[in-house]
């Protein structure tokens, strides 16, 4: 090995160290990479995501403003009425019907899914048996397929000419088995990793102690399992009252089974933006608000459970 | 000198991790610095690297003032704790990599990898990826791969620190013998007391983000300026009120006109025996011996026996 | 034993509600699309309209997919070295388009750029217009493919750490080299997901693409408006279900690449531990 005795720093050609530069220098210049990227980030989504849902949020409560073009004034502010046409809009019957059919479906389905998240969850990592991968990949069907794929499938399965003679057309069960389809990956996935997480000694434990399985999985599994239930509650309920394509068509067009959703799309069809509008911002607030309580309620009982 | 660091301070928020650290390593030395965890060794050590930027100080290699330098031009060889090996590259490509980056000739940089490959031995591991080597061999390639680009300055972050007993003490002689061989100016840190003592030419002790002592080992050793040093570099035990070293002291018959006590507790590591004797002041001091003298002075559990420093010869 | 019965009940709860609620369906798919023959399925899917829209799909996903996978990428870097104000609020803002219904994002998308919206007058001026065209469709499938190669990634970059790139650097990389040759074979498969994941929400976006489109045939339908205009406008079944199961196929291909890259990750993950 002919390595020198005493290395030198050009002997590879590399070049010479830089001089002279002061600290703050070095820090912008290793940052000014990601002020760049991160301007050209933040600029693309406001222009695809925030410009949007704040135009919709400045219609729903009749804020405009509108661009004249470059001559002239530049902005051209006009406020009309404010919150009092939002809760016009918001309040109309059909309104309230639409939005609370979507209320409580999507509550129960997540719910619903809730409950068989965990029973699903439960089989894929505690239980094996032949064609167990074939199930585990049936969980993620439902979010691949376009929504208008399972739309069209649910119209011919549980339509009027169904081949089960189940007929669910314009039926509030007809609804509520597109959600349910829809959101199950969603209350799975989130349950599945931390089933698999928990490394069994706590239930060990438990038998040991004389505690039969039910009492096992109630007090000590399901304790853990809370943060991600919830979670997977959350997400699904997001899903199931913004969902659209696949209820748009078994829904029909009768009152009676009118989401939140197709409400909003039957009011751009007659151009009325201003009440879509105003509906769009009840629905966002909405599952914001569900998105963020169970995002806090699942942190809590993630700090209460941290070792 | 090789690295002299002046006033390097660094902060993170309010907690100061290196405190006005002002020292000089020697050219070809083999450095350690020795510390607990969270004493700002291996932050130090990223500070030289350049890979973090100090709040105050001056580093300065060979001469050159590379504080502002970007890593990337400052020649230094680092091996990370966890070998960052490129897990995508094969052993070749891995040691390869600074020689392609530094626009090397395809047959230079083949003719050199095989000689690092040599020097390693991983003659046979060439074609191999990370996860299929095991922790010593990755810690050799990533070895090969500082040294390629011929550092001005070898840097070893806890180097054997995720390593098993056996292949820690193996790696300790080779990374000895290597910087016998090249002898590159490295410095390497860790916890671990016994390592540094073994491996290290030079020493720096560090505590709380300042250097306490900085020498040769045995230096350190037989003279420690501090109390943490003492205690930190070997065993200590409290006799007539003065921390000294479990195997300064000796266990004689009770009539020689020492404090008398009684033999409490025996504990057998092997070779070397630890005997804790509890005196009539009240003080547990315990004794550091070798099996043979163990064995000649034949005591046991509740033997009568004094204690006293021993007389060097 | 009564342990074994709960075990076997339990099996059967869940996989009835699995076989009922999703095997049932695209089973029904498969088997009712081809019962009229893979000729009528074939003459279905090569009708001039059926073709506009799925060439119309394939140009919306050629340009929404890569965007949105350099941006990804972009802020997934951005989010895993760097510590700065308001990175929570950046994670959340990608977040949107998920948790929001797609109907709003394309009520949204028309109340800031069509003529009636903010930039409306501006736009149109400059001959650009939104609302029932190209570009409208466009836009509303980037904003709700937007988060999947973020959320992919993410994750991957924090457990790959910064110990390969830095190291990288002492050997003399400059920063493009080092995302090149270290950064980016570091979170391939991550990448290679999420753009998956991304491929098939783009090519599937119905609810937000319609309120945009105007839903105007051969000229501005996808894919997924062709299948609904086909059955809302003259209830052709097997023309929607010869679409629809073009739509199923694509997104069981993918579905496939998901779950081998998964497998893949997870063994990445053995080997990182």
């Amino acid at each position: 090995m002919d390595l020198p005795a005493k290395p030198s720093s050009s002997l590879l050609g590399a070049p010479p160290a830089r001089k002279g530069w002061r600290r703050f220098a070095v820090r912008l210049r290793s940052s000014s990479g990601a002020i760049g990227g991160g301007s050209l980030i933040v600029g693309y989504l406001s222009i695809i995501v925030l410009i949007p849902i704040a135009a919709v949020v400045a219609h729903g409560f009749s804020f405009s403003i509108h661009t004249q073009g470059w001559g002239g004034a530049f902005w051209h502010w006009h406020l009309t009425a404010g919150f009092g046409t939002f809760w016009t809009d918001v309040t109309q019957p059909a309104a309230i019907s639409a939005i609370r059919l979507s209320l409580w479906l999507s509550l129960s389905v997540a719910a619903i899914n809730a409950v068989m998240g965990v029973a699903i969850a439960w089989v894929l990592v505690r239980d094996s048996f032949h064609g167990k991968w074939f199930v585990e990949a049936f969980i993620d069907l439902p979010f691949a397929l376009p929504t208008i794929v399972v739309g069209v499938v649910l119209l011919f399965l549980f339509g009027t000419q169904s081949p089960l003679h189940i007929d669910l057309f314009e039926t509030w069960m007809g609804l509520m088995v597109a959600l349910l389809f829809v959101t199950l990956p969603f209350s799975v996935r989130a349950v599945q990793p931390v089933l698999a997480s928990l490394d069994g000694e706590a239930e060990a434990a438990a038998k040991s102690l004389g505690a039969g399985g039910l009492r096992t999985f109630v007090s000590v599994v399901l304790p853990s399992l809370w943060p991600a239930v919830l979670g997977g509650f959350g997400l699904a309920f997001a899903r199931a009252i913004g969902e659209f394509g696949s209820i748009s068509l078994i829904a029909g067009g009768i009152g009676r089974t009118t989401t939140a959703s197709s409400y909003i799309y039957n009011l751009t069809q007659g151009f009325l933006w201003t009440n879509a509008a105003a509906v769009s911002t009840a629905l966002l607030v909405l599952s914001l608000i569900i998105l963020i309580a169970s995002n806090v309620f699942a942190r809590r009982f993630q700090h209460r459970l941290a070792p | 000198m090789s690295i002299s660091l002046s006033r390097l301070t660094k902060r993170y928020g309010p907690n100061v991790v290196v405190d006005d650290v002002n020292v000089e390593i020697p050219e070809g030395s083999l450095t350690a610095i020795l510390g607990p965890s969270g004493s700002g060794k291996s932050t130090l050590l990223k500070l030289i690297a350049g890979l973090e930027v100090p709040d105050e100080g001056r580093v300065i290699i060979e001469g050159d003032d590379v504080t502002d330098v970007d890593p990337r031009y400052r020649d230094i060889g680092f091996c990370f704790q966890h070998y960052a090996p490129f897990r995508h590259m094969n052993v070749s490509k891995n040691i390869g990599f600074g020689l392609r980056v530094r626009k090397q000739p395809k047959d230079v940089i083949e003719v050199k990898v095989r000689e690092l490959l040599e020097l390693v031995k991983l003659e046979d591991k060439a074609n191999s990826y990370p996860a299929q080597l095991s922790g010593g061999e990755r810690q050799r390639m990533a070895l090969a791969r500082a040294l390629a680009i011929e550092p001005r300055v070898l840097l070893l972050d806890e180097p054997f620190g995720a390593l098993d007993a056996i292949v820690r003490t193996e790696l300790r002689h080779f990374v000895k013998e290597l910087h016998r061989q090249i002898k590159v100016t490295t410095i390497l840190v860790t916890h671990d007391q016994d390592e540094a003592m073994e491996v290290a030419d030079q020493l720096l002790i560090m505590h709380a983000g300042k250097i306490e002592q900085a020498g040769e080992p045995t230096e350190l050793y037989e003279r420690p300026a501090t109390e943490f040093v003492h205690s930190f570099l070997g065993p200590t035990t409290l006799f007539k009120g003065v921390a000294v070293r479990p195997h300064d002291l000796e266990l004689v018959s009770p009539s020689v006109g020492s404090i008398e006590g009684v033999v409490t507790s025996i504990m057998e590591l092997g070779f070397e025996i630890q005997v804790t004797i509890t005196l009539s002041d009240g003080s547990t001091p315990w004794v550091q011996m070798s099996r043979n003298e163990f064995r000649a002075l034949g005591v046991t559990t509740g033997s009568p026996v004094s204690v006293r420093e021993r007389v060097a010869q | 034993m009564k342990h074994t019965s709960r075990k076997w009940s339990l099996r059967v709860i869940v996989i009835g509600y699995l076989a009922l609620l999703v095997g049932l369906p695209v089973g029904y798919l498969f088997i009712k699309a081809f019962s009229h023959g893979l000729g009528a399925f074939w003459s279905e899917v090569t009708k001039p309209n059926a073709v506009a829209a799925l060439k119309l799909s394939a140009e919306v996903a050629l340009i929404a997919v890569p965007v949105n996978t350099v941006i990804g990428i972009g802020a997934a870097l951005l989010l895993a070295k760097k510590k700065f104000f308001g990175s929570r609020a950046l994670t959340l803002a990608f977040d949107i388009p998920v948790a929001v219904s797609p109907i709003i994002i394309g009520v949204a998308l028309i109340l800031a750029y069509s003529r009636i919206g903010w930039f409306g007058a501006w736009l149109s001026k400059n001959g650009i217009t939104i609302l029932f065209s190209p570009v409208g469709i466009v836009m509303a499938t980037m904003a709700v493919s937007l988060p999947y190669v973020l959320r992919s990634v993410l994750p991957v970059l924090i457990e790959v750490g910064k110990d390969q790139e830095q190291a990288a650097r002492t050997l003399g990389a400059g920063a493009f080299r080092t995302f090149w040759q270290i950064t980016l074979p570091a979170i391939r498969w991550g990448v290679l997901y999420g753009v998956t994941l991304t491929i098939a929400r783009t090519l599937g976006e119905f609810g937000a693409v319609l309120v945009v489109s105007g839903d105007i045939t051969g000229k501005t339908q996808t894919l997924p408006i062709y299948i609904f205009a086909v059955w809302d406008q003259s209830y052709d079944t097997i023309g929607a279900f010869a679409g629809a199961l073009v739509l199923a196929s694509i997104s069981i291909v993918a579905l496939i690449i998901l779950s081998s890259l998964r497998a893949r990750e997870r063994k990445l993950h053995v080997d990182l531990a």
